[in-house]
């Protein structure tokens, strides 16, 4: 009969893909290992070799574990968190992620806090509800300004810009000569939010550093006169024609080319760019806080740090165990030193104890970190208890598109406090 | 004239199909050659050239610059690859995490395996209801006409949790299995359905008079006469799984590794500034489909021609 | 033929019955129960992230009608959709005509005309964009050949991203409505044409009165497929512009996924999405059922 052999083939098939499917799978560990899963991403300078290098070397501190890399699609690794969560997916060990997106639903294990005071210069830097998420290994300013010294030369430009007149000032003398005074890699919507985050960072929460614990009290508005008025600066900057006029277009990794090839003057980026700084003229590159109007010194500053860990984790000890050892090998904060710009902040360790080789620029810029001055934290970068409700960083960047291309600056807050109330209701 | 009536409707369609059953060129007689000529074939030729180009330049620049190094591409991306590199091909070959490799097999067995399984099974449902009247085929044939409108987010995470529920999540036969009961088989459905109706009745009831059985006469008496049917669901079908994106992106999830095209998708972040390797990627990526068309091609225009009747 | 229509009801045997019903079973599976789930889901506040899960009535969609970013998401798909579809036929029925002939080399190009709809739109948003980004292909062609002064924000602008989503959409489309209309063409008697020719009939005219009301079946089909495809469009978007600059390419297919993913909004995504299906079924039927009437009217 025709029926048998059909219904058989249909059988054998299903079987032998069943075999052969479950064969190539990740689940569960072999012997004695026990398998952990670990969510990275890569950017141009945190390549699959840093990855691998860094897990293999703290992997032989933890006996018995086997990691499984993941890399996430962009660097946006809090969506795609997000997604292998929502279909069951949840990695035990998550690089760079913003904790309060996952703590409400417990699925974060915090790390021991003697630990964390023993080894960091700034313990409470990644402080989110009493706990400590990720270990504050390194942490950035975001943004800093970079700037060209050449083309700030050639424009007639004597000294990196002290407050907003004279940024303003540098602005204009720089289109005169005939180069984009600002660049911005506006395509990517994070890129095209730096200036914002600069001047919101610098205005708002320069004056008043609880401004985001107000705004989730509610105290606070985006619609506020004073939020309207700093976020204004912006239209003025996009008024004057001191970005590219297409900029919106532009790639975030076009946009490092573009300013490192001496397309446009002035970079405002997170401090990450200084591992992008080309090396042959590192010296022609300097940096200076985003200004404010009277001067004073306001760094936007990010508590950043190596992995989380899941609280679904089958063996939650192992896993923290290897976010200790790899948050602590000095090689990965020599790799992260030098290609990603991060700023180190083990404690009882200098930046030669690391044995990297950094650019002045680089030095000047780290030294923020160690002054004593009013540092914030930086509106939609922060991990701690100033992060965003989930949806607002996207918000944000949104807004800053719109910004570019219109001027309701006060409807575009009103939409940011609209967007706060649905996200937190 | 103004509603649709089913059989008036009908007739124009199938009527559409046998004339353009006519397309292979064995057939040809009722090709349009000796049509009058308004402007002419140089031309012509001329006009219809462009429009290509413009159509294909894309293309080209795909091809083109999977050939060049980083440095030609950015220097100028339009000219052709002279001398041509292998670099980002074979670099693209040899990753690491062989991702090549993994996602060419991988879409090749989930797309292999489901519609190996999506045309006995929309072929079958479709001869058994076509068989049948009344309301409830007509609601059924509804349903699964509506199966071709949804948006795939729509169901994706509920899929997840019921793949979940069965041990199947984030495995190779969760995708298939959430293959085969999706909008791919409205498709298939819908396009045999179309062709069943156009089968003459007389030939299934004098097997049936010979004592074949149901399986039988769908089998070795209905599949040969739809066999356009089967060429439109075979092809485009094994397109649409190939080049699929969000439901391997989440059922399978990255521990399974890569389909080709979510591999291709997690790799353009990552490079965003390696145009070379990109190029090199999209080149792999695309050309087996590529291929496939071209080698099936004169059957794809045949198929998807009648398929305009269903 | 088909007109006989009359049949004696067969006993169908249970093989074949089981086979149908797998098939049946497997739709209401993965295909009825996901979208009973997703409506489900639409009446509730499900946000994994914050682990709540409670039934709140009809408020996720009383609160789509303030939803200004959903009305954008709305405009911009409706706009595609209807933008790209009207596109992508005029230029297959264009293209089409152009290539109704059996040379070779026409062959040649109907062949390769079809090839954008072979490639992933993941592939098809890559190249686009390295085409369409600011100091991408077309900029410095253009700026080379001294059309432009200075790039054009081509995915930069707004309005312009739209336009230019829009034309790589209609592109990819626009090799499946040639095939259609090209299987449609050919299935005109000849001596439709010749009549027409003894008549005198010509150019605009003979199109109007023969060739248009007799590729009439290939418009509805490729309409409507038009149609559905840019309705449910995900992936181009999401390579080519992800949405941006300011959500003015946020297609609603982009929007649920973001709500889902990015805001946690489970149960408010799928209320969005079940309007989208509602949308879609609507623009769907309506137009298909609107081009049947045409078809047999004609």
């Amino acid at each position: 009969m025709i029926r048998k052999p059909l219904l058989a083939a249909c059988a054998a098939g299903l079987l032998a893909l069943t075999a052969a499917c479950s064969g190539g799978g990740g689940a569960g560990g072999e012997g004695d290992e026990t398998a952990l899963t670990y969510l990275v991403f890569e950017t141009p300078s945190l390549t699959a070799k840093f990855w691998d290098d860094s897990i293999a070397a703290a992997q032989a501190e933890v006996p018995g574990a086997k990691i499984n890399k993941i890399v996430a699609p962009s660097t946006d690794r809090d969506a795609y968190a997000k997604q292998l969560q929502q279909s069951g997916q949840f990695p035990d060990l998550l690089q760079s992620i913003t904790p309060s997106n996952f703590v409400g639903a417990g699925l974060l294990k915090p790390y021991d806090k003697t630990w964390i005071d023993a080894n960091f210069l700034l313990p409470s830097a990644n402080t989110l509800k009493g706990e400590v998420y990720i270990p504050p290994t390194n942490s950035q300013i975001v943004p800093q300004v970079y700037y060209n010294k050449e083309l700030f030369t050639k424009a007639g430009i004597t000294a990196a810009p002290k407050n907003w007149a004279e940024f303003l000032d540098a602005c204009a003398k720089l289109k005169a000569s005939g180069v984009t005074p600002i660049e911005l890699g506006g395509a990517d919507p994070f890129a095209a939010s730096m200036p914002l985050v600069g001047i919101v960072s610098a205005d708002i929460l320069g004056k008043n550093k609880n401004w985001l614990q107000d705004r989730y009290a509610d105290k606070v508005k985006f619609a506020d006169a004073n939020v309207v008025t700093a976020v204004q600066k912006y239209r003025t900057l996009v008024g004057n024609g001191y970005f590219d006029k297409g900029a919106l277009g532009v790639k975030y990794a076009d946009s490092i080319t573009r300013f490192t090839g001496g397309k446009s003057a002035m970079y405002p980026m997170g401090s990450w760019f200084l591992g992008s700084v080309p090396k042959e003229n590192a010296d022609n590159f300097g940096s200076f806080p985003w200004p404010t109007d009277d001067g004073s010194v306001v760094v936007p500053f990010v508590g950043g740090g190596s992995m989380a860990i899941s609280a679904k984790a089958e063996d939650s000890a192992m896993a923290e165990n290897f976010g200790r050892a790899w948050s602590l090998n000095p090689a990965n904060l020599k790799a992260l030193i030098e290609t990603d710009g991060a700023f180190p902040m083990i404690k009882g360790k200098t930046l030669d104890d690391y044995g990297v080789t950094v650019s002045q620029v680089f030095k000047d810029s780290y030294a923020y970190v160690g002054q004593d001055n009013n540092k914030v934290n930086a509106i939609g970068w922060a991990t701690n208890d100033d992060a965003l409700p989930p949806g607002l960083n996207d918000a944000f960047y949104a807004s800053a598109q719109a910004l570019f291309s219109g001027d309701d600056v006060a409807g575009e807050m009103k939409k940011l406090d609209e967007a706060w109330k649905t996200a937190t209701q | 004239m103004t509603t649709v009536a089913p059989s008036g409707g009908t007739r124009e369609r199938t009527s559409l199909a046998a004339g353009i059953g006519a397309v292979p060129p064995e057939r040809a007689g009722a090709r349009p050659t000796g049509r009058p000529r308004r402007f002419g074939g140089r031309f012509r030729i001329l006009v219809a050239a462009a429009v290509t180009l413009v159509f294909v330049a894309p293309i080209y620049l795909m091809l083109v610059n999977a050939f060049k190094s980083q440095d030609d591409i950015l220097a100028n991306p339009i000219t052709p690859p002279w001398p041509p590199t292998l670099e980002n091909v074979t670099q693209a070959l040899t990753r690491p995490d062989n991702l090549i490799p993994l996602g060419l097999r991988n879409s090749l067995i989930v797309a292999v395996v489901s519609v190996a399984l999506l045309v006995p099974l929309g072929s079958a449902f479709s001869f058994y209801i076509s068989r049948r009247r009344g309301r409830t085929k007509a609601a059924i044939l509804v349903a699964f006409a509506a199966g071709l409108m949804i948006p795939p987010q729509v169901t994706l995470l509920p899929t997840i949790k019921i793949l979940t529920w069965i041990g199947l999540d984030h495995t190779y036969p969760g995708l298939i299995l959430s293959n085969l009961g999706g909008g791919y088989l409205s498709f298939a459905v819908f396009v045999y359905v179309g062709f069943m109706r156009s089968v003459p009745d007389e030939i299934i009831q004098a097997a049936r008079l010979d004592g074949a059985s149901g399986l039988r006469v769908w089998w070795q008496i209905v599949m040969p006469l739809v066999r356009p049917a089967t060429a439109t669901v075979v092809i485009f079908l094994t397109l649409w799984i190939w080049n699929d994106f969000l439901n391997p992106l989440f059922i399978l999830g990255p521990l399974q590794g890569q389909t080709i095209t979510t591999g291709l998708y997690l790799t353009i972040g990552q490079y965003s500034v390696d145009y070379g390797q990109l190029f090199g990627i999209m080149f792999l990526a695309g050309i087996l489909p590529v291929l496939g068309y071209l080698t099936v091609q004169k059957q794809f225009v045949a198929g998807l021609t009648s398929g305009a009747s269903k | 033929m088909p007109g006989t229509r009359r049949r004696r009801r067969e006993t169908p045997d249970r093989g074949l019955a089981l086979l149908a019903a797998l098939a049946l079973g497997l739709y209401l599976v993965f295909l009825v129960l996901p979208l009973l789930l997703s409506l489900r889901s639409s009446f509730t506040n499900e946000n994994p992230l914050r682990a709540t899960n409670d039934f709140v009535g009809l408020r996720n969609y009383t609160e789509m009608v303030g939803d200004e970013q959903l009305r954008a998401s709305l405009k911009v798909t409706l706009l595609l959709a209807f933008g790209v579809t009207i596109a992508a036929n005029a230029i297959g029925v264009g293209f089409a005509i152009l290539l109704n002939r059996t040379n070779l080399s026409y062959r040649v190009m109907r062949t390769v005309a079809f090839l954008p709809q072979v490639l992933s739109g993941v592939i098809v948003g890559f190249v686009w964009q390295t085409i369409l980004t600011q100091n991408g292909v077309l900029n410095t062609a253009l700026l080379k050949i001294g059309v432009l002064d200075e790039p054009y924000p081509w995915l930069g602008s707004p309005n312009a991203a739209l336009f230019s989503i829009g034309v790589v959409v209609a592109w990819v489309l626009s090799g499946f409505t040639t095939v259609v209309y090209l299987a449609a063409l050919q299935s005109i008697p000849l001596e439709l044409h010749d009549m027409a020719s003894l008549d005198g009939v010509r150019g605009t005219q003979r199109f109007r009165m023969v060739t248009w009301p007799m590729i009439a079946p290939g418009t509805t089909i490729s309409v409507t497929i038009s149609l559905i495809t840019v309705l449910k469009l995900y992936d181009i978007i999401a390579v080519l512009t992800a949405g941006g600059p300011a959500n003015s390419t946020q297609s609603t297919a982009l929007y649920i996924v973001k709500l889902a993913f990015t805001s946690d909004r489970v149960g408010y995504a799928s209320a969005v999405a079940m309007l989208l299906l509602a949308l879609s079924a609507l623009v769907a039927l309506t137009v298909t059922g609107a081009l049947r009437r045409r078809e047999v009217s004609l």
